[in-house]
């Protein structure tokens, strides 16, 4: 992953061809510097590229040279590859017309070539502006230097008392079915008492109790270089964990080929303005290594898993959490909570969701927004979210076994009490529908069978 | 019950007035016939600019306007004497005789009897090319080189830019002929389809000088004559010495690679016709150094069809070689495609963006741009990308003016039976004049018969026992392309070169008196016959200059090139200046007339340029 210097500039678009919205590009643009007008840039894109009868390749990746006024050119470069097999080349670009400034801006002819530079077929692609123009504005940001999963994972807390930071870890072998949580959790109390860390360890094997141990409190130590978190049970780095809590010892190394996936909204994760955030550094992780538990061990090679990062005042009123790995890199996260704050306390729950779906994050813009067309149904043993996003429709139903599920205290730091029920055997359904023909129809849809992790949590 | 016009749409009948003129100034009784002939010329001139072909219907206007003011009644009531009479009064008002010439030119084309169309044997077939029309071609492209125009000089720097490993696309604005074409349809259809402009392009000026350019896959070399002289050694040095142009060093070894290429020899004998032999033989009695011209012919069937595409593909114009020799090495030759712009960015080339011909883009990225569109389309083109700030952009245009003379002979002559361009005469060459034996198809040479009605009507029944002789003189660069559009030719005949021109007439004269010519047609309006020597100097010394009938044929100049940046938009390596990545390589770089038939020396600048480009591109 580059990392620069400067800020940068990130945002999405889709193009279609007229008339047959199924010809389209859905691309993901980073522009290494702040995008201007006047800019002459080569970006980064990354996205989907379907074709009908030719291609549908989510992983279409190549460079994007934005030069509206300096070249009058907008250059669109992607390799993708066919239903076929063959890698073929997009290469096309929006000519900029001053005098006709929004049809240039919006046409991109383009033609697709082969790796010997036979053209195999032209298409022209539209920007339709009434349709996609907001969607992609909304996807604008303009973040500041590129932070990798590492930066993300390093600890928060500044020293500031009344904050609580968690870091959690779930996978699920899938040899034996066998699901596996480790919970660290730096407690800041609001008092200025001393600020410790304490975690919890969890396994789940199928047909059996889950075995659930707790490690620490320790003080609060800053970890040395290198690691995001240390205590004498448990050590946590960017792609290491061990630890050894009761009859329960894990030794895992991490592996991770996709950046963070913001789950609550970038801005509210760096800014820390929301009373809390979840992000997940490690989206679609592969665990490899060992777990012991009941003086069995699980070795495991490629297991997926994810690592969470949570920081903010305390714990919710009410809230419920869904990891679901989705398979092929694809995940989704929920969290769906209600406030502890006076007045947001009588809110409904608000499910933030975001998806990653062929590499692409969904939906593309603020989590926050799109929380506000969504409901949740937090309840046990099933809970429910559902709403509109954009010109989808979304069902999420999750249901944790209460043999699979383990209950776990937790003391905020003002000292309340909490408690939250753990599954790494909970069953999920998630459906995506589109709007089409005059109705509603299945866009996407997973099951997962006892591999989804999820939570609920509620006042003690 | 009209008659079909053979090969020419019939849509819509002609207007009455054109029916009625052309009736009276061909001096044809058969009113179908004239209508039949109204009908190719409505075609023909469908290609014209809009200002020529409201100017030839104008002129038509004018004559039926005339038939009412003299007698009352329309031209098509009067019988044939009254006609021949209204043509006569109009023909001779001193304003209306150039008018009359001009329309004259296009109605002698038209009345050419269509006949079937001739099919002597191929010599070669049609090469494989890889062309395809803009139709076909994405609307994003991208290329290491473009090039712009497939003439003498696109073909050559395309080849070598091929060859030396890049790839390259040829933009044409012209469409792809095939021998077929030349032989399936009249040499009148042929001829509105392989011409700019349908053949009408003329530069602006006293005399206005007429300049047929050819506009296909191939350019010009499709409809030249096919002759093929080598850069003098004069000029060369000249070009070394004052413009400072050290390309041409490397002409003694390029000059042989282009006659290679174009399989260049002298003409036999057999095929010559009689209106080359009548100018050997008047060359031979006055003394004169004359010869069989070379040409890039080998294989010529003396048919006289050069001028609207050869039949039997014998004249090796460039798409029978360079081209296909730049396609074997990767280029790819796009036709129909009209170039819009030259893009520039930050100073250097950037591709070109194009237009179909229904109007839509097509752009093609690439870092070198290799302008050869032709000395009149060149200048046009830069001061569109921007490029045109140069103050000598369009400048110095020298066009080679040619005059022509024919000559009556008692027994049969048949000039179009022959090569079309046959012999040179290159005595008076050191005095800036060559003489060349040029004959055309009925209609078809710039020479114009002199009469209206019957007169004209004898003319051309008795067309049979002229023979036509040109001369071209080398000009000095008093012509000028303007506009960004479309080109608009200036060209003020200088003073030096207007007594050359008398002179040359002389010497046209002088050759065909010798060779036994009873008289000279002129092609004077006021002055057309001489029967003697004598009275043809008086009439050449004292036609004035804008009653003189120009043609030319070889524009060049204007885009010079040379070591002054004053002076020359081009410089000595053919770098458009002002910018990186734009070269020049047609005629419009050649810093003076050349004042033979440039095809070669074009050709053989082309390959310096390209090897300029090929060294700048490392």
């Amino acid at each position: 992953m580059t990392v620069t210097t400067r800020r940068h500039t990130t945002f999405s678009e889709v193009m279609a061809a007229p008339g047959d919205r199924d010809c389209r590009l859905e691309l993901d643009v980073a522009v290494p510097e702040v995008l201007h007008p006047l800019a002459d840039v080569r970006a980064d894109l990354r996205g989907r590229v379907r074709i009908p009868g030719l291609a549908d390749d989510p992983h279409a990746s190549g460079s994007l040279h934005i030069a509206p006024l300096t070249r009058r050119r907008i250059r669109y470069r992607l390799t993708f590859t066919a239903l076929d097999g063959r890698v073929l080349h997009l290469d096309g670009w929006k000519s900029i017309d001053l005098r006709h400034p929004v049809r240039s801006m919006t046409t991109l002819p383009a033609t697709v070539t082969d790796g010997a530079g036979t053209v195999v077929m032209e298409v022209l692609l539209r920007f339709h502006l009434r349709r996609d123009l907001w969607p992609m504005l909304r996807t604008f940001r303009l973040p500041s230097p590129t932070r990798t999963s590492r930066d993300r994972l390093a600890p928060r807390w500044n020293g500031e008392p009344g904050r609580l930071e968690v870091w959690y870890t779930t996978l699920t072998d899938p040899a034996t079915g066998t699901g596996f949580w480790v919970h660290h959790e730096l407690v800041a109390p609001a008092g200025g008492g001393t600020p410790y860390l304490h975690g919890w360890a969890a396994a789940f094997p199928p047909a059996e109790a889950p075995a659930f141990t707790r490690f620490g409190p320790h003080d609060w130590q800053p970890p040395r270089p290198g690691h995001v978190l240390e205590t004498p049970g448990a050590i946590a780095t960017a792609d290491r964990l061990t630890g050894s809590a009761g009859d329960i010892d894990w030794d895992l190394r991490a592996e991770t080929a996709s950046g963070p996936l913001f789950t609550f909204p970038r801005w509210a994760w760096d800014t820390g303005l929301l009373p809390g955030a979840q992000i997940v550094p490690q989206p679609a992780a592969r665990f490899h290594g060992t777990i012991r538990h009941g003086g069995r061990a699980v070795r495991l090679e490629g297991a997926p898993g994810a690592t969470a990062h949570i920081y903010g005042h305390g714990n919710a009123r009410r809230w419920a959490w869904l990891h679901a790995d989705l398979g092929g890199g694809d995940v989704a996260e929920v969290v769906a909570a209600v406030s502890t704050r006076p007045g947001l306390r009588r809110l409904p729950p608000l499910p933030f969701v975001r998806l990653r779906v062929e590499g692409r994050d969904w939906p593309g813009g603020d989590t926050l927004l799109a929380a506000l067309r969504l409901r949740a149904e937090i309840d046990l043993p099933t809970w429910r979210v559902w709403g509109r996003i954009g010109d989808h429709r979304l069902r999420i139903e999750v249901t944790q076994p209460p043999e699979a599920t383990v209950a776990v205290d937790y003391a905020d730091p003002d000292g309340s009490a909490a408690v939250c029920r753990n599954s790494e055997r909970a069953d999920a359904h998630v459906l995506l529908e589109r709007r089409s023909g005059g109705r509603w129809r299945p866009f996407r849809e997973w099951h997962l069978f006892g591999t989804a992790h999820a939570e609920v949590g509620g006042r003690a | 019950m009209r008659e079909q016009a053979a090969g020419v749409p019939q849509d819509t009948a002609p207007p009455r007035a054109l029916t009625a003129t052309m009736g009276a100034l061909l001096g044809i009784d058969d009113p179908a016939h004239a209508r039949a002939v109204a009908t190719r010329l409505d075609a023909l001139c469908a290609g014209f600019p809009l200002a020529a072909r409201a100017g030839l219907h104008a002129g038509a206007g004018l004559f039926d306007a005339a038939a009412v003011l003299l007698t009352g009644r329309r031209l098509d009531r009067l019988d044939a004497g009254q006609r021949d009479a209204v043509c006569r009064v109009v023909a001779a008002r001193p304003a209306v005789a150039a008018l009359v010439d001009a329309l004259k030119m296009p109605a002698l084309l038209a009345s050419g009897a269509p006949g079937p169309p001739s099919r002597p044997a191929i010599v070669r077939p049609d090469p494989e090319l890889d062309c395809v029309p803009a139709g076909e071609w994405p609307a994003c492209g991208t290329a290491d080189a473009v090039v712009i125009g497939s003439g003498a000089g696109g073909a050559m720097v395309a080849r070598e830019l091929a060859r030396a490993g890049l790839s390259v696309v040829i933009a044409e604005e012209g469409r792809r002929f095939g021998v077929a074409d030349f032989r399936d349809r009249t040499p009148a259809e042929r001829f509105g389809e392989l011409y700019r402009d349908g053949g009408a392009t003329a530069a602006l000026g006293l005399p206005p000088v007429l300049l047929p350019l050819g506009r296909a896959v191939g350019g010009s070399t499709l409809v030249n004559s096919g002759t093929c002289y080598r850069p003098p050694a004069q000029v060369l040095e000249r070009w070394r010495r004052h413009a400072g142009v050290g390309l041409v060093d490397r002409f003694d070894d390029l000059v042989p690679e282009v006659e290679r290429t174009l399989r260049v020899a002298e003409q036999p004998m057999d095929v010559l016709g009689r209106n080359g032999l009548l100018a050997l033989r008047g060359a031979e009695r006055l003394g004169w150094q004359a010869g069989p011209l070379r040409r890039n012919a080998p294989g010529c069937g003396g048919c006289c069809q050069c001028a609207v595409g050869c039949p039997r593909n014998a004249k090796n114009g460039v798409h029978l070689n360079a081209l296909p020799q730049a396609c074997a090495a990767g280029a790819r030759i796009v036709s129909e495609l009209r170039v819009d712009r030259v893009l520039v960015e930050r100073g250097r080339a950037a591709g070109i963006t194009a237009r179909r011909p229904d109007g839509t883009r097509v752009e093609i990225l690439s870092p070198l741009v290799v302008v050869a569109a032709g000395a009149t389309e060149t200048p046009p083109l830069l001061r569109r990308s921007g490029l045109g700030g140069h103050p000598h952009v369009g400048r110095n245009l020298a066009l080679h003016p040619a005059v022509s003379l024919a000559g009556r002979f008692a027994e049969p002559v048949e000039s179009w039976r022959g090569v079309l361009q046959s012999v040179g005469i290159e005595q008076l060459h050191g005095e800036g004049i060559l003489l060349e034996a040029t004959a055309a198809p009925p209609g078809m040479g710039t020479f114009v018969l002199p009469g209206v009605g019957s007169g004209l009507r004898a003319e051309i029944d008795g067309s049979a026992h002229l023979a036509t002789l040109g001369a071209m003189i080398a000009d000095a660069p008093s012509g000028r392309v303007h506009g960004s559009g479309r080109a608009l030719l200036r060209y003020r005949l200088a003073r030096r070169d207007e007594r050359t021109l008398r002179a040359a007439m002389c010497a046209i004269g002088e050759v065909l008196f010798a060779a036994g010519a009873t008289e000279v047609l002129t092609g004077l309006a006021r002055h057309p016959r001489a029967a003697d020597m004598a009275q043809l100097r008086r009439i050449a010394e004292q036609v004035p200059p804008g009653q003189l009938h120009l043609a030319a044929f070889h524009p060049s100049g204007s885009a010079r090139m040379g070591a002054d940046a004053r002076t020359s938009p081009v410089d000595a390596g053919g770098r458009l200046r002002g910018v990186h990545g734009v070269y020049v390589a047609d005629a419009s770089v050649l810093p003076s007339c050349p004042t033979v038939n440039p095809q070669i020396t074009i050709m053989a600048m082309a390959l310096a340029i390209a090897e300029s480009v090929v060294r700048d591109a490392g």
